[in-house]
């Protein structure tokens, strides 16, 4: 299938989709709980309604980009740290997997008392992004062929010389790749770490609002957040189509 | 220039088994000789170039360069290799590519260098092509220009031409002598050809099959350079017939027989 032809099926299936949702809310076919889309986007139109989205959407962006670059930053330089010191290979894969597999819910407490109430919403966002890019990083940095390496081992360069002009290179779409899953991971991080106290933030406003029952603002709140993650993972996208024409 | 001496090579299958692929292995190259490795495939010509590399240690036996062992020229910088793969980086242009080795060895690129192996190897105007744009007989060209970017004394050659085409093949033979008579590194050309070994050495190793031993050595007759007036002559052809006798063990079999029912 031509790729137009795709993105034009995707266009009709977003179109039926949103003309659905319209006529479930409107006919109240599931109850209150799922408004009209009217409704729901009638919400952005009210300017108190729309501050209030607009503060909340802000910290909590601000906490999944925070916990983006510290958790990338993290598994790029672990990754880098195991590749090139052999020895620890093994522990830090292991390590990784371990941090991954605690469960966000276990950890908000402990996070509470360790690092406060303002700092779990970032902290739960790097966590998965760390493991993310510690995988695909790992995974890139492994992929050159050992041909590869071998021509330039031959012309006397180091480790670390080897990685800058040979590894480094080849893992960047691996490493853009990853960052574009990380992003919504982030976001749900973000938005999970704020239920347990904090100020303010999309996941803040989700849960008072579904304890209050404004069905329309909870799902206002809901699309803000799935919009940032959605536009965030195409403009990665993109830029990891970019690399991979370019680096590989 | 170079003393292999008694050197065997086992690698290991697995826990028990072990495959052994040289065994007593004697060779000395003079500086500025041009040697073909020919043997049949899975003789352990490759093995020969790795550990003339460096990049594996022999089971018994030594391995020198001028003295030293091979991390020593590879540490200097005057080794040159180039694969039947091409092993360029996809990401880098030809002048990019080139520029490569200077930065492996922490040095600074030579732009004149660059611009003269670029004439050498014919590849003007594609400086700023990527890889994936050439064909591979123009990769290959680029593969060994960067090999002679350092302007090495050795230069390891594992079947460069092996992936191309007969007419680009012998077209490239042709080159690779002009650049290697500008050039004269000592080189080390690895093929299962026997017309490519017999037109480009000096001197001809046949490897038997595993284990790789020496089962014959060849010189040569013809001046420098080699022409293609050569390769119609009746002793290259007769040379070229022997080098195949000495590839193939059926071959050489029959003959046995036929010497014998005579």
């Amino acid at each position: 299938m031509r790729p137009h032809s795709v993105s034009a099926y995707g266009f009709v299936g977003l179109l039926l989709f949103l003309g659905a949702w319209q006529a479930v809310g409107t006919l109240h076919l599931a109850g209150p709980s799922i408004p009209a889309l009217t409704e729901v986007f009638a919400i952005f139109a009210e300017p108190w309604k729309l501050a209030l989205l607009g503060r909340a959407a802000s910290s909590t962006l601000l906490s999944a980009a925070t916990g983006l670059v510290a958790g990338a930053l993290l598994g790029a330089t672990i990754a880098i740290l195991a590749h090139i010191v052999l020895p620890l290979r093994t522990g830090l894969d292991r390590l990784s997997v371990v941090v991954n597999a605690v469960p966000a819910i276990a950890l908000g407490p402990i996070l509470i008392v360790t690092v406060g109430r303002d700092w779990t919403p970032a902290t739960l966002a790097a966590i998965p992004v760390f493991f993310l890019i510690y995988v695909t990083v790992s995974s890139g940095l492994r992929s050159v062929s050992p041909r590869l390496k071998d021509a330039v081992t031959i012309m006397g360069a180091g480790r670390m010389t080897s990685l800058l002009l040979l590894e480094a290179p080849a893992a960047l779409p691996a490493f853009l790749g990853g960052l574009r899953v990380a992003v919504s991971a982030a976001i749900v991080g973000a938005v999970v770490g704020e239920w347990f106290g904090a100020s303010t933030g999309l996941g803040i406003v989700i849960l008072n609002t579904m304890l209050n029952f404004q069905i329309p603002m909870m799902w206002a709140a809901v699309i803000l957040a799935a919009t940032a993650s959605l536009t965030t993972y195409g403009l990665l996208g993109v830029c990891e189509g970019y690399a991979r024409r370019r680096f590989s | 220039m170079i003393e292999l001496t008694g050197i065997s090579k086992e690698f290991r299958l697995n826990r028990r088994e072990t495959v052994r692929a040289l065994e007593d292995i004697h060779l000395s190259v003079k500086a500025g000789e041009f040697v073909a490795l020919l043997g049949p495939s899975g003789c352990g010509k490759s093995t020969i170039l790795h550990l003339l590399a460096g990049l594996e240690e022999p089971s018994s036996g030594t391995v020198r360069i001028h003295g030293k062992p091979p991390s020593a020229l590879r540490a200097e910088h005057k080794l040159g290799v180039a694969f039947q793969e091409h092993t360029l980086l996809p990401w880098r242009s030809v002048q990019s590519n080139l520029e490569l080795p200077f930065q492996a060895a922490g040095l600074t690129v030579d732009r004149e260098r660059i611009a003269y192996l670029i004439q050498l190897v014919g590849l003007q105007g594609f400086e700023s092509a990527r890889p994936r744009q050439l064909s591979g007989g123009m990769r290959q060209r680029v593969a060994i220009a960067r090999s002679l970017a350092l302007k090495p004394q050795l230069l390891l050659l594992d079947e460069p031409f092996g992936a191309l085409d007969a007419v680009t093949r012998r077209h490239l033979n042709h080159e690779l002598q002009r650049i290697w008579l500008e050039q004269r590194a000592t080189t080390l050309l690895v093929t299962h050809s026997v017309e490519e070994a017999a037109f480009l050495a000096d001197r001809i190793i046949v490897l038997t099959g595993r284990p790789g031993r020496i089962l014959r050595e060849y010189t040569v007759p013809f001046p420098r350079p080699h022409t293609v007036e050569h390769t119609r002559q009746e002793s290259f052809h007769q040379l070229c017939d022997e080098l195949t006798v000495c590839l193939d063990p059926s071959i050489r079999s029959n003959k046995d027989l036929s010497g014998s029912l005579s």
